[in-house]
């Protein structure tokens, strides 16, 4: 089982649709997927059409009281399953906060599916926090989504920073290009000049596209109601590339 | 991530279309696909998958074509793969699970194909207010059989799954495990498992022997009829082995129970079915070291296993070459001809006055007598076995042996089950000793004419050396046979046995 964390300290970069849609790959490719929807906007529930809603909500969940195999939802789509949201979540650095080893908790928490999962994207929310630092701890990946701005790869720099402090040395990270919007000149520049500067990036970048923002209207990954183009196919290199660095 | 789907059975009456339509007035459906599909079954011919609890079904339509194994009693998939043509052999199975999941039970037999169903399927999803999918929903739609519905839940929405279900049975469909298969089977007039090697004779106690005899042989000529295209056809090696078996039961049927049948009659059959059996043993000897050559590759050291594979050539060769010989006499008019008479003469009347003496004897009193003076002649024969006994007296006592099994097998249904079956297998487990000791002298035998054959076959020298060791392990096991002798029948000459035959049989 490889988890995969979508995250970055800033918000609106395409975390959610990055989880979302990559999960969707790789359940078509035969893996068995699960998404955790970690947010409490609770936007990948939405995309599935799945009740942000958990019984006892993040406090039942953080104690053990449920186990996660209870609350997982199937998707329409096969081999995909979604950990559904819940508006409690936004207390969740409160409720890691009162157990004993904050951020160990969601790969105690985590350990039971190995069996269950070949992929578990965690999409989390924006900031860095407790419940960031516990992501941290569980998954294998950080996959970043970076808009090509100075004040995006500025924070990126941070991430690195923050990480490279907690000495936490299975977690690999691999930032990306995301929302690249081919018509800015600034966001060519950046393409240009930043691999340079983070050898870590990934080489495949999503575009800023409006197929892309229609998941919202459609309640479904793109891959549910498109069936080529360019934003699918970058989304396809995208997840080939992080395949071939696993 | 899987949760188990849930099988149900239409009434008769009700089509795949009105069913949706009634169902749509309590959920919202969507319909998702329809597609038409052949589904075929197999299974071996002794119904060796049915037997152990599994439905081997090829689908196949104008996209996909796959191979499913589901549990009989659950209708739980084991196990699936794609696959455009079924191979005879589990061994030939390109997936490994499915090669898996087989081969134990399969063995040597081939996997015929049983029936080929049309099929209409649908694909319908059960959605909720937010238009997810709750539930999704297989109907099988058939000609003349009832329609099949599967119902596959989706994780976390068991509510919605238990309306449905109320509703499914509300419109009058009935959760049912059965597979398809067994319908298609009944318009077929056939059933499953309609064919097995084990006899199960119903006989009267009182029945005259010359019509009871008449009625047992009838039953083998079934079994060998049964098995004998097959056998020419060598579509697997236990066609053969069951054609055999039912050639040598009718034999010892007919040397045990004389003066029964008119004597002209009994002689010429007992020769025919004399040649019958010497006929069919070169083949069924080569297959015998075919099917266990893996265990002859085990025997010997790792390092020689690859070195016997030039023997397994040439006992292919000249399996290939008997079997050939096989078909042509079983084609010609010395096997024909001699059947339908033998047919022939099982179906002409009773004779109303028979000179035999047993004719007229009530055939429990005949089984009784034979039964008995069988078993105390292996009992004598085998107390007269010492250590110093030559090969051939252990031979004959297991000819005797296999006469008693056979005549307790015939008349197993006049006697209390349970006790006959214990005695049937006491007998089994000594006989089995004596088999294997013969086999394994046969096999010492062969194997060192086999090599002198092959030398003139230009084969590498190794083989020889390999062939060499196997056969020590061979003369190793055969007298580790020869001393277990003793114990073997020690077991079998007990008191109580002999009390519980004299009981049985002894009136």
């Amino acid at each position: 089982m490889k988890i995969i964390a979508t995250f970055n300290i800033k918000g609106g970069v395409g975390k959610t649709s990055t989880a979302v849609n990559l999960a969707y790959l790789a359940a078509r490719g035969g893996s068995r997927t699960l998404v955790w929807d970690l947010d409490p906007q609770g936007a990948s529930s939405y995309y599935f059409r799945i009740k942000p809603k958990i019984k006892g909500g993040s406090k039942k969940l953080i104690e053990g009281k449920r186990e996660l195999d209870e609350i997982i939802k199937g998707t329409d789509f096969d081999n995909l399953d979604l950990l559904p949201s819940d508006f409690s979540f936004r207390n969740l650095d409160l409720v890691l906060e009162s157990k004993k080893k904050p951020t160990h908790q969601l790969d105690k928490l985590l350990k039971p599916l190995a069996q269950e999962y070949d992929f578990i994207f965690l999409d989390c929310p924006p900031s860095i926090s407790l419940l960031s630092e516990a992501v941290f701890k569980a998954a294998d990946i950080l996959l970043s989504p970076v808009i090509p701005t100075t004040l995006s790869l500025r924070t990126l720099d941070q991430l690195k920073k923050f990480l490279k402090e907690e000495n936490n040395k299975k977690i690999r990270i691999m930032p990306f290009f995301s929302m690249v919007d081919r018509r800015k000149k600034m966001h060519l520049e950046i393409l240009e000049t930043t691999p340079k500067q983070f050898p870590e990036l990934l080489k495949s970048a999503i575009p800023y596209a409006s197929d892309i923002e229609r998941m919202g209207l459609e309640r479904m990954p793109l891959g549910g109601f498109v069936k080529s183009g360019r934003s699918i196919q970058a989304y396809k290199d995208l997840w080939e590339e992080i395949n071939r660095n696993l | 991530m899987t949760t188990p789907t849930l099988n149900f059975e239409f009434p008769g009456y009700l089509t795949a279309n009105k069913f949706l339509s009634q169902l749509a007035d309590k959920a919202i459906l969507k319909p998702i696909s329809e597609h038409y599909t052949l589904k075929s079954y197999y299974d071996s011919f002794d119904w060796r998958l049915y037997r152990g609890g599994i439905i081997c079904e090829l689908s196949r339509s104008q996209t996909v074509s796959i191979l499913t194994l589901k549990n009989l009693h659950n209708g739980q998939l084991i196990a699936s793969a794609d696959l455009d043509s079924i191979p005879r052999f589990a061994k030939e199975f390109p997936s490994k699970n499915i090669r898996d999941a087989l081969t134990p039970i399969l063995e040597m037999r081939a996997l015929l194909p049983l029936t080929t169903l049309e099929c209409t399927l649908h694909h319908v999803n059960v959605l909720n207010k937010d238009e997810k999918t709750v539930l999704k929903l297989m109907i099988e739609t058939f000609e003349f059989i009832p329609c099949r519905l599967q119902l596959i839940p989706v994780k976390g929405y068991d509510k919605a799954a238990l309306r449905v279900i109320e509703a499914l049975i509300r419109i009058g469909l009935v959760e049912s495990n059965q597979p398809p298969l067994i319908d298609a089977l009944k318009t077929q007039g056939r059933k499953p498992k309609d064919y097995t090697s084990k006899l199960n004779i119903k006989l009267d106690p009182n029945m005259r022997s010359d019509l009871a005899v008449k009625h047992i042989f009838s039953n083998l000529l079934k079994a060998i009829k049964i098995n004998e295209q097959d056998t020419i056809a060598a579509t697997d090696s236990e066609f053969l082995h069951d054609f055999r078996v039912a050639v040598r039961r009718t034999r010892a049927g007919l040397n045990q129970l004389k003066n029964v049948l008119p004597e002209a009659e009994t002689s010429r059959f007992s020769h025919f079915f004399a040649w019958l059996g010497q006929i069919t043993t070169p083949t069924r000897d080569l297959d015998v070291y075919l099917l266990d050559f893996d265990n002859y590759k085990k025997s010997v050291p790792p390092a020689l296993r690859e070195d016997l594979n030039p023997l397994y050539d040439f006992i292919d060769r000249k399996q290939k070459q008997a079997q050939k010989n096989l078909a042509k006499k079983l084609k010609s008019p010395d096997y024909i001809a001699p059947l339908i008479e033998w047919e022939e003469f099982l179906r002409s009347p009773a004779i109303k006055k028979p000179t035999q003496a047993n004719s007229l004897l009530p055939i429990k009193s005949l089984a009784d007598k034979r039964i008995l003076k069988v078993f105390r002649r292996i009992i004598k024969d085998g107390q007269r076995i010492t250590d110093q006994s030559p090969p051939g007296e252990l031979h004959d006592l297991r000819k005797t042996c296999k006469k008693l099994r056979y005549l307790m097998e015939f008349f197993q249904n006049l006697y209390p089950k349970s006790e006959i079956k214990s005695l049937i297998k006491s007998l089994k487990h000594f006989q089995d000793i004596l088999g294997e000791f013969q086999d394994l002298e046969v096999q010492e035998i062969t194997l060192k004419k086999f090599s002198e054959e092959m030398m003139n076959e230009g084969v590498p020298a190794d083989t020889f050396l390999a062939m060499g060791v196997l056969i020590q392990t061979i003369d190793k096991r055969r007298q580790q046979a020869r001393e277990a002798f003793q114990e073997k029948f020690d077991a079998f000459d007990q008191p109580d046995i002999q009390d519980a035959f004299h009981s049985l049989f002894g009136r």
